[in-house]
């Protein structure tokens, strides 16, 4: 019945694939961020551990978002076995921190390859992205993006100074310029955050 | 403020929190970081440890974005909000609609209100709703005292990194059974002394005429019929019939409850029921219930007026057919509920053999008794030749049971809970029930 029929105002056509956007691009954003730290393919047994960790976690994150919309069957006694099954399936994917899993097996998997800063600097964005996504898809508010849009800016400029601070020839060859040039850009991140406004 | 949610509304009557009221109750909120911060926590911290470990600076900067996030929000958060959260009645029907309004004083952080549902509870609109009011319509399908459930604030920040959750729990509500229609009344032949509606064999002061007599000093000159009195030649009176109550008991068998819930017997005995009080304190007759079920009974004695009307349909609410609560305590009924010379209509199934005795036995002190059949199910069998067998002897037993009652002299109609109770009723409405012992 059309929305005329029955009195109640008519929804426009673009409400449901606006509602569906959201989890659509934190799915290829997931998606993508894998496929962006898998390349180049590292036959390693670690590197082989967290991308399949990852990507196990980036599709039941994806589920999750899918199916979050789907009305839960009651619970109750006796259920039939399937019933049962996709109860505990919907708690399983509700109950694990999947994002989590996904951004810690990425980082993890992204060590494994040789340094390469531009690369890393791209994965680091392409997870904030994902995780803005995610969030904009489970609260549904889609003006968290314009509202964070200022910080996020500064982020990308520190993002793309962490790139060229690791791209600069080292000061000298022990251990310990490495790690200063660490706590440099860890020092460049707080003041940056004292520095914001309010 | 933002607006209150036009779910359903139109068919509620006005909201109990009007948009501009000043909230009324403080309560306290517990702010925690929301499952936004702790993704961008957790990706921080890993890429920190990373780049510690490894020594590779490049991660830093993966973690600059999600440290500037974290590091931006400010506190602030207030520890204390006013809310009100009501409903808009604590009293409906069987599949009437009703609302749970909520409002929150706080423009400074985004709300959002989620409704858990109660068992037994029906919602007719979303279960969650952004917006500083908001407006929940529920239904309940059927009778009985129901938990609404609660109602879960949840507080975000400007930058959705903490989030305050409140949850309040809702009160019950009582859930009246549909009355079923009944316009027409059994009235007894032999009515006690007491005004009322109903027209009683004995002259009086009512309206209805039942014929002339000579005249005798003391009576009134506007009761004289003159066309008889030019007739007969000497002085003729009208004579009106007097009009009195009577005494109604209703009797409702709580022990069994077969059926399809919905329509089991037990709900259609208490709709039975409410709609007979309501028939009956309508024509000014004293009402009174006896609620039998397991563990004992409760009765209410017959009164007089509307208030008797929710008293009853409350006493009613309390029917349980749990078995596991004891046998009833008594075989007979209660001679305090049973007024002399009431009428006592009984709402049952038929399947408990110590509320037959209690029939036979309240016939057998004189009352006049009629029984309402709300039997409309029958006991689930296989295509197997026992099962028919067993079937069929239960049907003889039951037939055997009602007829054991009619040969006492019980009335004893069914009925299906669709139709008026009128119907099944009408041989015994036409003419005044005779009381016989």
């Amino acid at each position: 019945m059309s929305g005329a029929d029955d009195g109640l105002p008519s929804r426009p056509p673009g409400i449901r694939l606006g509602a569906a956007a959201p989890r659509l691009a934190a799915i290829l954003l997931g998606a993508a961020c894998v496929a962006w730290t898998a390349t180049p393919f590292l036959p390693s047994g670690w590197a082989r551990v967290a991308l399949i960790a990852s990507v196990v976690a980036v599709t039941a994150g994806a589920l999750r978002l899918a199916l979050s919309d789907i009305p839960q069957p009651e619970d109750g006694y006796f259920l039939p076995a399937p019933v049962r099954a996709w109860l505990a399936f919907g708690a399983l994917l509700r109950s694990l921190p999947w994002e989590e899993i996904a951004l810690v097996a990425l980082l993890w998997l992204e060590v494994q390859h040789p340094a390469r800063p531009w690369h890393t600097v791209a994965l680091g964005a392409g997870l904030m992205a994902y995780l803005l996504a995610v969030h904009i898809a489970e609260s549904g508010a889609p003006d968290l993006f314009r509202r964070q849009a200022r910080v996020l800016l500064a982020g990308a400029c520190l993002l793309a100074l962490g790139a060229g601070a690791a791209m600069l020839p080292g000061v000298g060859a022990g251990a310990g310029s490495a790690l200063l040039r660490v706590l440099a850009a860890v020092a460049v991140i707080a003041a940056a955050v004292l520095a914001l406004p309010a | 403020m933002a607006p209150v949610i036009p779910n359903e509304a139109g068919l509620l009557a006005a909201p109990s929190v009007p948009p501009d009221a000043k909230a009324d109750t403080e309560v306290e909120v517990r702010w925690r970081p929301s499952r936004h911060a702790r993704r961008l926590l957790t990706l921080a911290a890993a890429a920190l440890l990373l780049a510690t470990v490894t020594r590779r600076p490049e991660l830093v900067g993966a973690a600059a974005p999600a440290l500037l996030l974290l590091g931006a929000a400010r506190p602030g958060r207030p520890t204390r909000i006013g809310v009100r959260v009501g409903l808009t009645t604590t009293r409906l029907s069987e599949g009437e609609l009703a609302a749970v309004d909520v409002k929150v004083a706080d423009d400074a952080h985004d709300a959002r209100w989620e409704l858990q549902a109660g068992r037994g509870i029906e919602p007719a609109s979303a279960t969650a709703v952004g917006g500083a009011a908001a407006r929940f319509v529920f239904t309940v399908p059927r009778w009985g005292k129901r938990q609404v459930g609660s109602v879960a604030l949840i507080l975000h920040d400007r930058w959705r990194l903490t989030e305050g959750r409140v949850t309040f729990k809702l009160p019950s509500v009582d859930c009246y059974p549909n009355p079923a229609v009944q316009r027409t009344r059994v009235v007894l032949s032999r009515l006690p002394n007491r005004l009322g509606e109903h027209s009683a064999r004995m002259p009086g002061e009512g309206v209805e005429f039942t014929g002339v007599r000579d005249y005798v000093p003391g009576d009134r000159q506007r009761q004289i019929n003159w066309p008889a009195s030019t007739r007969r030649g000497r002085l003729q009176v009208n004579t009106f019939a007097a009009e009195r109550s009577q005494d109604v008991v209703l009797l409702v068998d709580a022990t069994s409850d077969v059926g399809e819930p919905g329509s089991s017997a037990l709900d259609l005995g208490l709709r039975g029921a409410a709609g007979a009080a309501r028939a009956y304190l309508d024509a000014r007759d004293r009402v009174g219930v006896i609620m039998y079920q397991w563990g004992g009974a409760q009765w209410l004695p017959p009164s007089l007026g509307r208030r008797t009307f929710y008293k009853i349909i409350d006493a009613m609410l309390s029917a349980d057919a749990a078995w596991t609560r004891g046998a009833p305590v008594f075989g007979r009924l209660p001679r305090a509920a049973l007024p002399p010379g009431a009428l006592v209509v009984a709402f049952s199934p038929l399947l408990e053999q110590r509320f037959v005795e209690a029939l036979r036995d309240t016939r057998e002190r004189g009352f006049a008794l009629m029984v309402v059949d709300v039997l409309n199910t029958e006991p689930p069998t296989r295509l197997a030749f026992a099962d028919l067998m067993a079937r069929r002897i239960w049907r003889m037993e039951q037939q055997a049971i009602r007829f054991s009652l009619r040969e006492l002299g019980v009335p004893v109609v069914h009925w299906d809970g669709e139709s008026p109770l009128d119907l099944p009723l009408a041989p015994y409405t036409r003419r005044p029930l005779v009381v016989g012992r």
